[in-house]
């Protein structure tokens, strides 16, 4: 038998392709979910909180905890963009599922990355799904996090591309720049997949009726959701399909050989016009002067994927569920 | 397909000035910081007889703006042109301070340290931002500006003249690094980097704007053994530019482990004149003026309907450099340069 399955939590704000990433992970074998914290992003974050305990209810997953995360960034901001016109008002593609029975744990998202990260030593693996404050809280309250936790996994920046919420940023990365440049610069080992690799991985009309035919349970719920989120991108994108962010980003912890990766030192710009911007230094080029890459740790981003391979992974674990 | 994303790709942009069917000479101002590839592109411009070369104004950048001058009218000397008038630019960005001078690439000279002797002409009268707003007013729709160094001249024009911008006929633009690291840091490109304020005024100012950046130039080299070819041939400035050359190939080595030259300068001289040898995307370039992406330009390639407006909503497309036919670009500047 295969080794003991990884220990993940999720860093969420459901959000339908959080919902997909939920599910899947739900599925696979590979992990165990140890927990799910929840953050603004898609809707905001008390909203995130009760769409994470539903999701669990619909799984028959109550066992697993959820802990409730920051309801402003790192610099204490309350103005937040909240994609609701992706995800629809609820974040579930509107359709006004009853209030979870169940509630957070009384532990701050913070406090129990912290403690589990200490409890299961570079046991731990954090798949982060949103904007990344809190795990830059996590990192700024305890100096032995960055070495405790396994890995973080996120979903996050544009290498190299357009952003998706202007031309300069990715809205995971826009949601809170100073708390990303915190993350990537802490040393932590990061692996970054950003919306250059993610736009590669399109479930279609017809990908989307497959599932609709299969009796799986997360599959039938899923089906229920998507019609908004496949309404968005195709008023956006003029695409007949949906990006895959979250499940794909998911999988890096599951099975990271889908992947190809570069590594190098990324910064995060937190003002002016490109607030939001990531950029990778992967020293291909030397400087002639002290730059604000230099003498910085470096992380993994992601470069390619077996896009096929992805797609049809998630419908398979989705439709046999 | 049934909704419309702005489709932004365009196979050219601007006029040909050279391959034109016209017989009157383009008119062309070189915005300049010699420089050695700025040399070499000034020296191609005087080898080509379909230009006519109003004037050459200065900036900042591989050498002081000082410096850009003296350089400027030497270029004019060796050309045959003493009588090219050389108007000097401003000697710091807009937003002043020292500017960043790169003589560690071009030598303390500019010129790969050859230490040429001074000129005899002087500099004309007027600022290099008067010089352009009185040429583009006097021949409205005729003058093309070809912009080698940071765009603070052309940004003080801009502001001098609210017509400037309609009236010159394209700038062609070296400078950004488009989806690419930059030279100077991992973000910024040098032009750029020497005044992000200017470039981003002349980037959304409605001119009809062309831009070659490092993305594309760094893919135009010139091997040891072109150098070799150029040293043995009987190219009218052969033996000066392959003198120039040696300081800065011996930094390419070093920084890029290149064994040869980047051609910036020259190659976005040739996309001037032979834009066919070019393909253009079009987008809105913004350039941050900012934080630790200060420099950086950011071109937005319509792929997507955004959301909401944002800082790059409702300005003009400019022309970015999206691909270079590498071996007939390099080929064209070979042939220039080896021109009796």
């Amino acid at each position: 038998m295969a080794a003991e399955p990884k220990k993940i939590i999720i860093d969420t704000d459901p959000g339908i392709d959080d919902a997909m990433a939920i599910f899947l992970a739900l599925r696979s074998p590979e992990v165990e979910v140890i927990g799910l914290t929840t953050i603004y992003g898609n809707v905001y974050t008390t909203l995130a909180t009760r769409n994470a305990l539903h999701l669990l209810e619909i799984a028959g997953r109550t066992d697993i905890p959820v802990a409730e995360g920051s309801h402003v960034t790192i610099t204490q901001g309350t103005k937040l963009r909240i994609a609701d016109f992706v995800h629809g008002a609820d974040g579930l593609g509107n359709q006004n599922f009853p209030p979870p029975k169940g509630n957070p744990i009384e532990q701050s998202a913070v406090d129990f990355l912290i403690e589990q990260a200490n409890l299961y030593r570079g046991k731990v693996t954090v798949v982060a799904l949103g904007p990344l404050t809190n795990i830059a809280l996590a990192i700024q309250q305890d100096p032995a996090f960055v070495k405790n936790i396994g890995q973080i996994v996120l979903l996050g920046g544009a290498f190299a591309v357009n952003g998706n919420v202007n031309p300069a940023a990715e809205a995971n990365i826009f949601g809170d720049p100073d708390a990303a440049d915190v993350v990537f610069t802490s040393g932590a080992d990061i692996v970054a997949v950003g919306i250059n690799v993610t736009h590669q991985v399109v479930m279609t009309d017809a990908d989307r009726e497959k599932l609709a035919l299969s009796n799986g349970k997360f599959a039938q719920y899923l089906c229920k959701i998507l019609d908004v989120y496949f309404s968005y991108h195709h008023e956006a994108y003029c695409t007949r399909g949906v990006y895959l962010h979250d499940p794909t980003a998911l999988l890096v912890a599951v099975n990271p050989s889908l992947f190809t990766y570069t590594e190098g030192v990324v910064r995060v710009q937190t003002s002016g016009i490109t607030r939001g911007l990531t950029l990778l230094y992967n020293k291909q080029k030397r400087f002639e002067e002290i730059t604000e890459w230099s003498d910085k740790p470096t992380v993994k981003v992601a470069v390619t994927v077996d896009a096929p391979t992805v797609v049809k992974l998630l419908m398979d674990r989705l439709m046999n569920s | 397909m049934d909704c419309a994303v702005a489709n932004a790709n365009s196979h050219a942009a601007g006029d040909d000035v050279v391959s034109g069917s016209s017989a009157k000479p383009a008119k062309l101002i070189i915005d300049t910081d010699p420089g050695i590839d700025d040399s070499m592109a000034i020296l191609m411009a005087f080898q080509t007889p379909e230009l006519e070369i109003l004037g050459l104004t200065t900036t900042f950048g591989n050498v002081t703006t000082e410096d850009a001058t003296r350089n400027a009218l030497i270029l004019c000397e060796i050309a045959g042109c003493p009588d090219v008038p050389v108007a000097e630019g401003s000697p710091e960005p807009l937003k002043g301070g020292m500017p960043r001078v790169a003589d560690f690439i071009h030598g303390t000279d500019g010129m790969g340290n050859i230490f040429l002797s001074p000129p005899k002409a002087k500099k004309c009268d007027k600022k290099a931002s008067e010089f352009l707003v009185d040429k583009v007013s006097e021949y409205p729709g005729e003058v093309s500006i070809l912009a080698l160094g940071p765009l603070t001249n052309l940004a003080l024009a801009i502001k001098r003249d609210s017509s400037f911008a309609s009236k010159v006929k394209n700038i062609v633009v070296l400078g950004g690094a488009f989806f690419a690291l930059g030279n100077v840091n991992p973000a910024a490109e040098a032009n750029i980097y020497g005044d992000p304020e200017a470039a981003d005024v002349v980037f959304t100012s409605g001119a009809n704007i062309v831009v070659v950046g490092i993305n594309i130039t760094t893919q135009v080299k010139m091997t040891d053994d072109d150098m070799i070819e150029l040293r043995q041939s009987k190219g009218k400035y052969a033996q000066l530019l392959s003198g120039m050359c040696k300081f800065y190939r011996d930094w390419h080595v070093k920084s890029d482990g290149v064994h040869g030259i980047f051609l910036h300068d020259p190659v976005s001289f040739v996309a001037l004149v032979r834009p066919d040898l070019f393909t253009f995307k079009k987008g809105v370039v913004r350039v941050e003026t900012q934080g630790v992406c200060m420099g950086h330009t950011l071109m937005d390639q319509g792929l997507k309907r955004w959301n909401a407006s944002n800082p790059w909503t409702g300005y003009s497309p400019v022309s970015v450099a999206w691909t270079v036919k590498v071996d007939e670009v390099l080929s064209y500047i070979k042939k220039l340069l080896m021109k009796p």
